[in-house]
């Protein structure tokens, strides 16, 4: 044994066995998290090809920051460059995850174009919109009785709003739905795994399409935000385009549905605070949603590759190593919350990192919190004793890339519809998103959506 | 009371304004933030305290 391989086992004498992928990890999350943050903030575990593990709030939030630790996915596989999947997909890779794959200032430079489009002020004009879509989509079960809030309600609202913002005809939400949420939560054994690849192309042909579309008749939203980028005057790689907007739907979709989905399961379980949370909405909502984004964590983390040897909180790390961050197990750190493992609605100093922490911020948090706003305001107001069956619901065996859930069935009491169901919706919203151009960036259009 | 807003570190997480909206300001095109003015009104200071405690980047320092 070299005098370097010493040095290696001292750097990495800190191990912990981290398998996120495993159904263990999901049902054994506090125990494990607990362990890393008493024994280990930062570890070394060998499970694929050997990574770094980030669980404590402090290191978590250095490492995110540091210029030495790395986004960046070389495609070609010349360089250990591997993006933020840890495993690298088994399926053949060949683009970029957009901005969350690039550093800076390439970064910037897509994210810029990207932003007037969801900032706070570019996203609240939407919020008339979004109403509509939930009431439609709860219209759809009012009578009935009874829903699944992930099928018939989460699914919906966050895919509609999604193409709406991009450009995209709101009628195909299913067919960009669908693949988005089956390829989360398919193994790669599955056999159902070829069919959802299947529909995945036909949502990567249908995009293709659109971006040809557009860039021949330009019409308002997120696609022709990345046409009409240029980067020392040249158009941006039709693979990049893609790439990002491959990254604003499956950034869009799951994980806000994850979000919706395990909050009204728990407010189910929490009657009296259910009941708390809408009589006090006015001050609570804010802090309440904020805590499920804590205690959730939809994308419970990201991994990263380290650029240069550096040494942060003490740790030495090595060019080219592999890094998880885990925001999950940073969102239970003692040190930074009473009673990590606890939801309280009126948390304060609520330092979560749900959406990332440095450059990186997710670029639609505002975007995820007005529709998850409207999705439980809306089940407040018009579903508020509603009860899930336990027997029926199904979360994700595994939450190492979402942590999600595929169904939540309820049952309350019947209600009246207050508009048309939601093909009818749809179509009305279509003519309203062309004829306002509701998709138009902040910095052309001021005025919130109009639903006449 | 005076706030900061360190612009390098802010990544318009928005938590700020959520907590204390007439102390802060966000940017329309990319949501990161500003205060609305340096010196912080006495009522204010409460909303400022916890805005400081709860920005995820650490980006907000006050002078009491």
């Amino acid at each position: 044994m070299s005098v370097d391989d010493i040095a290696d086992i001292d750097r990495k004498k800190n191990r912990y066995h981290f398998d996120r992928h495993t159904p263990e990890y999901r049902l054994q999350f506090e125990k494990i998290t607990e362990e890393m943050h008493a024994r280990c903030p930062i570890a070394w575990t060998d499970t694929y090809d050997g990574h770094w593990v980030a669980a404590g709030s402090s290191a978590v939030f250095e490492l995110a920051r540091c210029p030495a630790v790395s986004n960046h996915h070389d495609i070609s596989g010349e360089t250990p460059f591997q993006g933020i999947t840890i495993p690298k997909a088994s399926r053949a890779t060949v683009v970029r995850g957009g901005i969350l794959e690039m550093d800076e200032p390439e970064h910037s430079i897509y994210r810029g174009a990207l932003n007037p489009y969801l900032s706070p002020a570019a996203v609240k004009r939407w919020e008339p919109f979004v109403d509509e879509i939930t009431r439609a989509a709860i219209d759809e079960r009012i009578e009935t009785g009874s829903i699944d809030f992930v099928e018939d309600l989460a699914n919906v609202v966050p895919a509609v709003l999604t193409l709406a913002m991009m450009g995209i005809e709101l009628k195909k939400w299913k067919m960009y739905s669908e693949p988005t949420h089956a390829s989360v939560y398919t193994p790669e054994h599955s056999p159902d795994r070829e069919r959802v690849n299947e529909q995945h192309r036909e949502m990567g042909i249908d995009l293709i399409n659109n971006m040809n579309e557009i860039r021949e008749n330009p019409r308002p939203g997120l696609v022709n935000a990345l046409l009409q980028l240029r980067i020392d005057g040249e158009p941006a790689p039709d693979l990049e385009i893609l790439g990002n907007l491959g990254l604003i739907i499956g950034g869009g979709f799951d994980t806000t549905t994850a979000l919706t989905a395990h909050a009204l399961e728990w407010l189910g379980e929490h009657p009296d605070e259910r009941e708390r949370l809408s009589r006090e909405r006015d001050t609570l909502l804010n802090p309440a949603t904020e805590e499920f984004l804590r205690y959730f964590t939809p994308a419970p983390g990201d991994g990263r590759t380290f650029s240069e040897d550096v040494e942060v909180e003490g740790q030495l790390f090595k060019k080219y190593e592999r890094l998880w961050l885990s925001w999950a197990m940073a969102n239970r750190d003692p040190s930074v919350f009473e009673k990590p493992h606890e939801i309280i609605l009126d948390r304060k100093a609520n330092r979560h990192f749900s959406f990332g922490i440095g450059v990186h911020r997710c670029a639609g948090s505002n975007v995820a919190r007005t529709v998850f706003k409207s999705m439980l305001t809306a089940v407040l107001d018009r579903m508020p004793d509603y009860v899930c069956d336990p027997e029926g619901t199904v979360h994700y065996d595994t939450i190492g890339v979402i942590q999600g859930m595929r169904h939540l069935p309820a049952t309350f009491t019947p209600g009246k519809r207050l508009g048309p169901g939601l093909d009818e919706t749809l179509e009305k919203l279509q003519r309203i998103c062309d004829e306002q151009e509701l998709a138009r960036p902040i910095t052309e259009r001021k005025e919130a959506a109009v639903i006449d | 009371m005076k706030v900061f807003v360190d612009s390098q570190r802010c990544q318009g997480h928005t938590l700020c304004s959520m907590i204390a909206p007439d102390a802060f300001q966000l940017s329309d095109i990319d949501g990161t933030a500003s205060p609305v003015s340096e010196v912080v009104a006495p009522e204010l200071e409460d909303a400022v305290r916890e805005a400081v405690q709860s920005c995820p980047e650490q980006a907000i320092s006050i002078e009491e």
